[in-house]
């Protein structure tokens, strides 16, 4: 059986097991839960794309997050359309937003790249702020049904729906790695002049990956107003998408398909369990230090660090 | 009078967290069983934008459950209160709830402060059929149209016509009617619809509305902006801010010496303690919104001794340590929850919220009763003048007449002097 098929069954028979398992707690506090940690993979997962292959750091995740979510409530308010066709939406939305910042800021490199996705942030917030179509700095609600069939709970639904999101983008992250494009990502992060000398299209891989990048974020965020019920700006943009989106990866491994999702599940799963536990103003207090103590031990994160002693 | 020391505050509050805490993570589920305690659970802002007054908020509500407690509990069970800090994010909101519905199962649930996080816990309350008595929310259930939501605030359910009513009618008692107004507000949900009460009932009155603008939360330095407003010569001033921008605007309307008939509106900061502490004599002459004076007028059954007791507690947990804007407020709320449990003899839902839209509630901020869209039946806006300002000592605030009443006619304690700008 070739790989990639059997990636996708595992991936499925993981999800379903994980969706069999909670249904047998039956406990909608575990959908919840599990939606915030999946969330987060797929952030790390699209964060990963353009910053752990291609080397480009985009500090502008919670700004594409945002589109997505604000895609979706724009679709609700003009069409009445419910969540599927918002994440569709979103990712075509937050698609073309990323493919118009990589052709604008691309020939920007390093810390100035990272400089521009964050003032893309903020312009968007701006943008946001004054359009009172979505509700603009009050906010905007989004009355979402009791029940959905067949799922037992709203809460169910949308674990499933962040499910398979997650398997979703973990699969494109997967394919990118083991794909032509990924290696030519590879060969930009390791010396861009020198990968186009050798014939690597740079421009149209890195439109290909900021796109990739920008899509998967938006859908990441498409399902957030129905969540929460209502998103405001501040929400919407909050900090901590962006401190995560870059942590998860680099705690996790960057530049593998697999150190997003192990990034993500273990410090969301931290998080979730510091906001119920203790205190959870120590959240990005527990962020910050698993930060520092990787970037300074283990730069290559968890996986670097099992495959080194391995 | 009985007052709670400090070691006796910090057994109950660590009592209460370990117990909570413990409880909801299943580890101590024989100590929660044994007093068979009532649990309210909620999620408050500790950390982030919104702690300053989650704090206040929560110390006031664990005085409450002390209270409650010390005369033998609601319906002969120790009360218990479950919370969890949201950190000022709404996107922690739903999960906070849904733990604390269906992994705790507490038997009632209060809100966070504020818009932004009560918003966020609407779908799952109303998914468990809750009854939910929230606090200083604006307008949250005007989308939702929930029958089991109670909201403690004072601006009731139309702020267009009734928020800045208080302003203006003071306004009109100026010697020389006035005849234009700057309205400035910040981009938030709160401040813009101050703004448009503003905007709304100056053109009813014919007030000229001279300047009118809006600015990003992010705003740092209102020199510029505040040099507008002063070239556009008006003769009242109306401000909807949040606390960090109210400082900048105070201190920049004072750097540049600007003057006005009335000066303030719906500004949000210089109710509390570290704003009258700071910016001293820049509040002297300043009308501004507010939902608490320690006045005469407002001295209802139990509120010195709250505050008493909150005082005592309020440095040691750094909170506001004056307790004259929510704490109050936060009392209160639980007050009617208290109310109406004892009145229902059970814990009953559907009995709760009827009994809410029903009766009417006595608590230390005053009679409440709510209209049926759960906002208070009838508005409260105060609007208070601070009054012989000279420096940031906050011992003044302790006493009457600091920070005097105008508005409503009601409790009006003083009247109003005016310009603003002028020293005490």
């Amino acid at each position: 059986m070739n790989t990639h098929l059997r990636f996708w069954l595992g991936a499925a028979a993981l999800g379903l097991l994980l969706v069999a398992a909670l249904r047998l707690l039956g406990n909608d506090y575990a959908y919840f839960a599990g939606y915030f940690v999946l969330q987060y993979v797929v952030l790390a997962s699209a964060w990963n794309i353009l910053g752990g292959y291609a080397g480009y750091v985009n500090f502008g995740a919670a700004g594409f997050m945002a589109a997505g979510a604000y895609s979706a409530i724009v679709l609700r308010q003009a069409l009445g359309l419910d969540l599927i066709p918002g994440i569709i939406f979103a990712a075509l939305v937050a698609g073309l937003l990323g493919l118009g910042t990589g052709y604008l800021t691309l020939r920007l490199k390093g810390v100035y790249f990272s400089i521009a996705t964050l003032c893309l942030s903020v312009v968007l917030q701006t943008l946001v702020v004054n359009w009172d179509y979505v509700g603009g700095s009050r906010g905007a609600y989004i009355i979402r049904p009791r029940e959905i069939a067949p799922f037992v709970s709203y809460g169910e639904y949308l674990f499933i729906v962040m499910l398979v999101l997650a398997i979703g983008a973990a699969g494109i992250g997967r394919t990118v790695e083991m794909s032509r494009l990924g290696r030519g990502l590879q060969a930009i992060r390791d010396n861009e002049r020198a990968a186009e000398a050798v014939g690597v299209p740079t421009l149209r891989l890195k439109l290909i990956a900021t796109t990739l990048c920008g899509a998967l974020m938006g859908v990441a965020g498409a399902p957030l107003p129905y969540y929460s019920g209502y998103l405001n700006p501040e929400a919407a943009f909050s900090l901590a998408y962006a401190v995560n989106a870059i942590a998860m990866p680099l705690i996790g491994g960057a530049g593998t398909w697999a150190g997003p999702v192990i990034g993500a599940v273990l410090l969301a799963s931290l998080q979730q369990a510091a906001t119920v536990t203790i205190s959870s103003a120590l959240n990005l207090w527990i962020v910050g230090w698993m930060l520092v103590i990787f970037v300074a031990l283990f730069p290559k994160g968890i996986l670097g660090w099992f495959r080194r002693k391995a | 009078m009985q007052s709670i020391s400090r070691r006796d505050f910090g057994r109950l509050a660590l009592a209460t967290a370990v117990a909570g805490a413990g409880a909801s993570a299943g580890v101590f589920p024989a100590l929660a069983q044994v007093a068979n305690p009532i649990r309210i659970g909620m999620s408050m802002s500790l950390s982030g934008g919104l702690a300053g007054n989650g704090r206040a908020a929560l110390a006031a509500q664990q005085i409450w459950a002390a209270d409650v407690n010390a005369k033998g509990g609601l319906l002969g069970r120790p009360v218990q209160l479950v919370f969890y800090d949201d950190q000022t994010n709404g996107g922690q909101v739903p999960g906070i709830y849904t733990k604390l519905l269906d992994v705790d199962k507490v038997d009632l649930v209060t809100s966070p402060y504020a818009t932004a996080m009560i918003a966020p816990a609407m779908p799952v309350v109303m998914q468990h059929q809750m009854c939910f008595v929230t606090i200083l929310g604006a307008g949250v259930n005007t989308t939702f149209k929930y029958d089991r939501h109670f909201n403690m605030n004072v601006v009731g359910d139309n702020m267009k016509d009734t928020f800045a009513k208080g302003f203006l009618d003071i306004a009109d008692t100026l010697a020389t009617k006035p005849r234009s107004i700057a309205i400035l507000a910040v981009d938030n949900d709160f401040a813009q619809r101050a703004a448009e009460s503003a905007r709304f009932l100056a053109r009813q009155r014919n007030i000229r509305v001279v300047y009118d603008r809006s600015y990003p939360p992010s705003t740092v330095d209102f020199t510029p902006t505040m040099r507008a407003v002063q070239a556009a010569r008006p003769d009242l001033i109306y401000i909807a801010s949040y606390p960090p921008d109210s400082n900048g605007i105070l201190r920049a309307a004072s750097e540049l010496r600007i003057s006005a008939q009335m000066f303030g509106g719906g500004m949000v900061g210089p109710q509390l303690a570290a704003f009258q502490a700071q910016l001293g004599p820049i509040l002297n002459n300043l009308v501004n919104w507010d939902i608490f004076s320690i006045e005469p007028t407002m001295n209802y059954p139990g509120v010195a001794e709250f505050l008493t007791k909150y005082r005592e507690v309020a440095a040691r947990e750094q909170t506001d340590v004056l307790g004259n804007y929510i704490p109050p407020y936060a009392y209160a709320q639980m007050q009617v929850v208290e109310q109406s449990v004892a009145r229902v003899g059970r814990i009953d839902q559907a009995a709760l919220a009827a009994d809410m839209h029903r009766s009417e509630f006595n608590t230390i901020v005053g009679p409440v009763k709510f209209a049926e869209s759960g906002e208070w039946a009838q508005d409260r806006n105060l609007y208070c003048q601070f009054q012989g300002i000279t420096d940031g000592n906050l011992e003044r605030y302790k006493a009457p007449g600091a920070k005097v009443i105008l508005y409503p006619p009601s409790l009006k304690s003083g009247t109003l002097r005016t310009p603003y700008g002028t020293p005490a």
